[in-house]
């Protein structure tokens, strides 16, 4: 994990070889998002080339004051997603919730590469399908209470608690590798 | 909304998820700047997601990152000539067609000075034309108001010239006004001569035939010389041009004057 400003710098001055690195760090992270999101290989691989070359056009629009510069890549593949799946023949089933449910499970069954990993693991499953609703579904918190069909305060509260846990998570794992660092010298 | 708000609304992971509107987006923007607290806070979301993101990456095939180099660095040769050949060509473009604007402009209005300047020779000579015509109908105006007048003068008296055995048809009439000396015959009804012949009118003045003009082959009214103590109005055909003596023989008709 990086927030470089070095190297955002010079990708913003349209450094070719900054652009690689910045590719390099975060490609995965975003597949991952839009493969969630489409289920679908060929769409998505074409969805992250659109996604890093908006990234390459529009990174002097980039703002270090507000956000992290993944945000930012983020939420520009989330739409480029988003944007592919609300188009008219995607329409019904991504209007009908039930349908997009259940195309779900079907998927989850056969593409094993799709299950979360990590931290995400040690939450609690209703923590769990908050975070990725959001985070890789790609749904609203009004869309995604709606689907797991609790109030919108309590989904809120699920993704502050959600969020929480993996961030102690996260430090305990930093500290435990400052430790070990500590240990070995 | 302040701090504790902000913190407690979950608004802060929407505005990390892309889920606001543009007001709501610049009003987190604007709190933000202002409170160290809230970027901290803010901060601590995006690392979560972002961690979660990099433990949930899913390795992309390497022709993505191939292509896209490919891209930018295309774009990057290609965009410095293109633009340069685009502007010349775009400069050469609008000289090329300003030029043939104005070739076109200039084939236009050189037709049209061609067409104007013979349309204009036209009505010149139609001009001219109309000028001749209205100055033989003045002329005939002129003639026609003479004879009319004569003929309406109360002083005019009228002769109807008969033809006799050799030209039965003939019918001179006679104008004569003695008190304004003048002749005018309506020749009308004269039967056509052929052209070695001419009408020719004689006075009878004190016993002698006295020349009063050959009568032409064109007009109907035509003025003749008054003759004074003329007792009577003679009409003989004679060769073309007239005659100094009357050919009597070949006289068509006659009246005495009253």
């Amino acid at each position: 994990m990086t927030n470089d400003k070095a190297l955002i710098l010079r990708l913003q001055n349209q450094d070719e070889n900054a652009f690689s690195d910045v590719y390099d760090y975060y490609s995965d992270a975003l597949y991952g998002v839009i493969l969630r999101m489409c289920k679908d290989e060929e769409i998505s691989q074409n969805l992250l080339q659109d996604t890093f070359m908006t990234i390459w056009d529009k990174a002097h629009s980039y703002d270090f004051e507000k956000g992290r510069f993944y945000t930012w890549a983020y939420r520009i593949a989330k739409n480029k997603a988003l944007n592919f799946l609300r188009k008219p023949d995607d329409l019904i089933q991504a209007e009908d919730l039930s349908v997009y449910e259940n195309r779900q499970e079907e998927e989850k069954a056969s593409i094993d590469v799709l299950k979360l990993n990590g931290n995400i693991k040690n939450l609690e499953p209703h923590h769990q399908e908050a975070i990725k609703l959001v985070y890789y579904n790609g749904l609203t918190h009004r869309e995604a209470h709606e689907e797991m069909d609790v109030p919108l305060g309590t989904f809120k509260s699920y993704i502050k608690q959600a969020l929480k846990i993996l961030q102690q998570s996260y430090l305990k794992f930093i500290s435990f590798w400052a430790i070990l660092i500590e240990l070995t010298k | 909304m302040d701090q504790v708000q902000i913190l407690n609304s979950g608004i802060l992971e929407q505005y990390v998820l892309g889920e606001l509107n543009m007001s709501e987006r610049q009003r987190i923007e604007s709190a933000i700047s202002q409170f160290p607290e809230l970027r901290s806070a803010l901060e601590e979301i995006e690392i979560s997601f972002e961690k979660l993101a990099l433990e949930n990456a899913i390795t992309a095939p390497s022709s993505v990152k191939a292509h896209l180099l490919e891209n930018i660095q295309q774009a990057d040769a290609k965009t410095p000539v293109v633009e340069n050949s685009f502007i010349k060509n775009n400069y050469l473009n609008i000289a090329a067609s300003a030029a043939a604007i104005l070739c076109v402009a200039c084939i236009y209005l050189y037709t049209q000075l061609n067409s104007s300047s013979s349309a204009l020779e036209m009505a010149d000579k139609q001009n001219e034309e109309l000028k001749g015509d209205f100055e033989d109908l003045n002329e005939q105006l002129v003639e026609t108001n003479k004879w009319f007048s004569t003929v309406n003068d109360p002083d005019t008296e009228k002769y109807v010239l008969k033809g006799n055995a050799l030209s039965p048809t003939a019918v001179v009439i006679g104008y004569v006004n003695n008190i304004k000396r003048t002749v005018w015959v309506n020749t009308e009804q004269l039967p056509q001569l052929d052209d070695e012949h001419d009408y020719q009118m004689w006075a009878d003045v004190d016993g002698a035939m006295v020349d009063m003009g050959v009568i032409g082959k064109s007009g109907n009214m035509i003025a003749l010389d008054y003759k004074n103590n003329a007792t009577s109005l003679n009409v003989t055909i004679e060769p073309a041009g007239g005659n100094d003596h009357p050919t009597v023989s070949q006289l068509v008709t006659t009246i005495f004057l009253r």
